[in-house]
């Protein structure tokens, strides 16, 4: 939403939802790919096509959930595309560079814990967790019933709590993921 | 003298583990530190578009066409020139 408190129409107003959107759906991105670089590229490419379907728009959600759908689904895909690349010879696969990802991430334990998740595990918690959006939302970014999304919040809720009770001691055990459950 | 009850019951393994409000938090606090290295890029989305070529479905289109296009050209010039299959079979003389 502008300041004014209307949402940018993709067809007509495409540079100012760029501007308005690309940090949001950077994170977006990073939060399932996890790699910096990636996900800045991944982030053009879903403005790219974005920008070629803008005339296919239709206001049934917010543009700001139309870009995360393609760019969550583009990072899935990027990702689908490197698991399958590691199972190649290994001279056909050349691995991406993680050094930089290494040095500044290893040591952040949140990032270590949505590592462990399956990315669309972790889609789902960055889409509850930061974009603030609510079963339904996320069941129509993610194209799946709210009822899996639910359960996907749900695991990867129990998944990280495990994973960070591990790294580190932030006081006592006060409730159960099903505050994850509840729709806002 | 009384004492209240603190729960500091450990879990598994001797460890703690954080709250749906700690969790979320920590989550959010970690993705809003995110920052693009490059940032917004409008002219890279430029480049990009003009240098990606024709949109998949024009392309698979087309590809289309030109198939019917050739077996149909195909088809009529072996009518024509009766080649192989299209031109006239023999008939087998032990029928009766």
């Amino acid at each position: 939403m502008t300041e004014e408190g209307r949402e940018l129409d993709p067809a007509t107003e495409f540079r100012q939802l760029y501007d308005q959107q690309y940090l949001s759906v950077y994170r977006s991105i990073r939060g399932v790919v996890l790699e910096p670089s990636a996900a800045e590229d991944l982030t053009q490419e879903t403005f790219v096509r974005a920008y070629r379907a803008r005339h296919r728009y239709t206001p049934t959600a917010p543009p700001g959930a139309w870009l995360r759908r393609i760019g969550i689904n583009l990072a899935i895909s990027y990702l689908r595309r490197q698991k399958l690349a590691r199972v190649l010879p290994a001279r056909l696969y050349t691995p991406p560079d993680r050094r930089d990802y290494d040095r500044a991430e290893a040591r952040d334990v949140v990032t270590k814990a949505l590592a462990t998740l399956s990315p669309k595990l972790r889609a789902a918690i960055v889409l509850h967790y930061y974009d603030g959006l609510t079963r339904d939302e996320i069941a129509a970014v993610l194209g799946v019933p709210a009822g899996t999304v639910a359960s996907r919040i749900a695991k990867a809720v129990a998944i990280m709590r495990k994973s960070l009770g591990s790294d580190q001691d932030l006081g006592p055990e006060r409730s159960t993921s099903e505050g994850a459950l509840r729709g806002r | 003298m009384k004492v209240p009850y603190v729960d500091d019951k450990p879990t598994r393994g001797g460890f703690r583990t954080p709250s749906d409000d700690d969790l979320g938090r920590m989550i959010r606090n970690t993705v809003e530190s995110w920052r693009p290295q490059r940032g917004p890029d409008w002219s890279g989305v430029l480049i990009r578009l003009a240098n990606s070529g024709p949109p998949p479905w024009l392309l698979y289109t087309a590809a289309s066409a030109a198939l019917v296009v050739i077996l149909l050209v195909a088809f009529l010039v072996g009518s024509a020139l009766q080649i192989g299959a299209l031109g006239p079979q023999p008939v087998p003389s032990n029928l009766h």
